[in-house]
């Protein structure tokens, strides 16, 4: 049994999952509302942002992405885990001949996928609204990267919930952890990244300063949602934040295999 | 039964020792731990075609034991891997709570899915009597059903050994019977069979060898009668007077204040754990 095929049976299994009631419409406002709003010629944005492409409207909907598709993911993977060793069936699946690290990646595919996929089929429809707003679409290149970004993003935030579901010993702790983590990465991430610009001697006083906006781009190695946006800022031109595109596909990629590692180890050495 | 004789164990078992790791109150460090209760130095041969019933009180080791069998647990003294004994065992723990909004059917498939072989689960469903529950969701089955589940599972992919913790927990007195029943019609086959359940009469009734435990060591195992003799037991004595035997206590004097402390240790094993 390869760990494709049973993470595709988790994922349908998730999927048809009560709480998808709640998460698609959450998913299918903020991403196709986005894209509707912001690909409105007319529309007068915050900040001074100027779009005027396919890609600036897929960049900047991706906020919204952040904000709604990272919740999707703790709110599936939250009992990932811990719901199964709390009823007693996972003394049942850890007792099958499987290989706790093929069942490890199973979890992963299953719980990414069924967050993934209906992110992905929003994203292609709010393709035909971004095409019938602007009649633009963006180049091979970009969707490549933002799908691929998209997909990272979404397989971290699984990766962290998945483990903190392994470690909880009960569903309030597994999803504390979870929406703890989620706070942290998505609203105060902003306060980290100034209090440390504040130690080390940069003024916060304006957050358009190139010594800020440098230590702002180190922070962001640290975030998933940071290196989700430094991948996203590869196909940009004009937007140089002193951090080369070698050291942001080095981080998503540290943030991809230092967690997964964390989690196969977890489940090889879980005790039901 | 099959006929015994000089026939290879399904499973040996020399030496398996195994702690639970608990928290050290003693410490500071909230993650410290330390070696909790578990089981100490087992010996047990598995034969195929016997039911082998493991005995003991509460907290003697009974479910660690077929934890471990089972490779939950990693623990040396078997004389076949972890994931060898995975692929020859079904097993069926303690009260699982199936829960949620998925059918038995895909339920079942999920746990076929991480099987080696192919595994027929109409076939499956139908011999533990869950046709007509199929396509009910878990939330909506009763306990017994639940158990049903748990035996579908446990008998999946022709396991060469099926390990039962208190399988008959929520069956109705029929389909204790219909149980007791498929139980013998498996050792029968040459299926090896540990079971462990505090429903003494059913158990004495079913089992061709028991296991007595207590705190974490096997203290004596053979054939009902041989297990009487060896304690200078009546003919008529049953498990009761079986683990009042060997824990010190008087059936006469048996209330559930008796905690188990008061039970007298086989061996002074506290004092090799400190």
């Amino acid at each position: 049994m390869s760990a494709y095929s049973l993470g595709w049976h988790i994922m349908k299994e998730r999927m048809s999952a009560g709480r998808m009631l709640v998460i698609w419409p959450l998913l299918a406002m903020f991403i196709l509302f986005s894209s509707w709003g912001l690909s409105d010629p007319k529309a007068n944005l915050p900040a001074d942002l100027v779009i005027d492409s396919a890609y600036d409207v897929m960049f900047a909907s991706t906020a919204f992405i952040v904000f709604s598709a990272t919740m999707g993911a703790v709110l599936i993977s939250f009992d990932g885990v811990s719901r199964d060793r709390l009823s007693g069936v996972l003394e049942i699946k850890l007792s099958q001949p499987i290989s706790r690290s093929v069942y490890a990646r199973a979890l992963l595919i299953g719980h990414w996928g069924a967050i993934f996929v209906p992110v992905l089929l929003l994203n292609i429809i709010s393709l035909g609204i971004i095409w019938y707003r602007l009649d633009d679409l963006p180049s091979m290149e970009e969707l490549f990267i933002h799908t691929l970004a998209t997909g990272l993003l979404l397989l971290w935030y699984t990766l962290i919930q998945l483990l903190a579901s392994s470690w909880a010993k009960d569903l309030g702790s597994s999803i504390a952890v979870g929406l703890g983590v989620w706070m942290i990465f998505t609203l105060l991430w902003l306060v980290l990244t100034t209090v440390t610009a504040g130690l080390f001697g940069v003024g916060v006083e304006n957050l358009n300063s190139t010594e800020y906006i440098e230590i702002e781009a180190i922070m962001d190695l640290f975030s998933p949602n940071g290196v989700y946006h430094h991948l996203l800022e590869l196909p940009l031109d004009d937007i140089d934040r002193g951090v080369s595109p070698m050291i942001a596909s080095l981080a998503a990629i540290l943030w991809s295999i230092i967690p997964l590692q964390l989690f196969i180890r977890r489940i090889e050495r879980m005790i039901p | 039964m099959l006929a015994s004789g000089s026939m290879e164990p399904a499973l040996t078992l020399t030496n398996v020792s195994w702690r639970h790791k608990i928290r050290d109150f003693s410490n500071w460090k909230p993650w410290a731990k330390r070696d909790g209760p578990g089981i100490h130095s087992i010996n047990l041969e598995i034969k195929p075609g016997f039911i082998l019933g493991l005995i003991g009180p509460n907290g003697a080791g009974k479910s660690t034991l077929m934890r471990a069998i089972c490779g939950l647990y990693d623990s040396d003294g078997f004389n076949k891997s972890s994931s060898s004994r995975r692929s020859g065992i079904g097993y069926m723990p303690e009260q699982v709570r199936w829960e949620g909004r998925v059918s038995v059917r895909n339920s079942l498939r999920t746990i076929a899915m991480m099987r080696d072989k192919e595994v027929d689960i109409d076939d499956i469903i139908l011999k533990v009597g869950l046709s007509s529950k199929s396509e009910n969701y878990l939330d909506d089955l009763s306990q017994g059903m639940r158990q049903r589940l748990s035996l579908a599972c446990a008998l999946l992919g022709d396991p060469k050994i099926l390990v039962m913790d208190e399988p008959l927990n929520g069956l109705d007195p029929l389909a204790q019977r219909a149980f007791c029943n498929l139980l013998k019609d498996l050792a029968s086959k040459g299926v090896a069979i540990v079971i462990s359940s505090h429903q003494v009469t059913d158990l004495e009734a079913l089992v061709d060898r028991i296991a007595l435990l207590h705190h974490g060591q096997l203290l004596i195992e053979g054939t009902l009668p041989n297990v009487r003799k060896k304690l200078e037991l009546d003919a008529g004595s049953g498990i009761v007077e079986m683990i009042c035997s060997v824990t010190g206590i008087n059936p006469e004097d048996i209330s559930l204040d008796l905690a188990n402390d008061d039970l007298l240790p086989f061996r002074q094993i506290g004092v090799e754990e400190e």
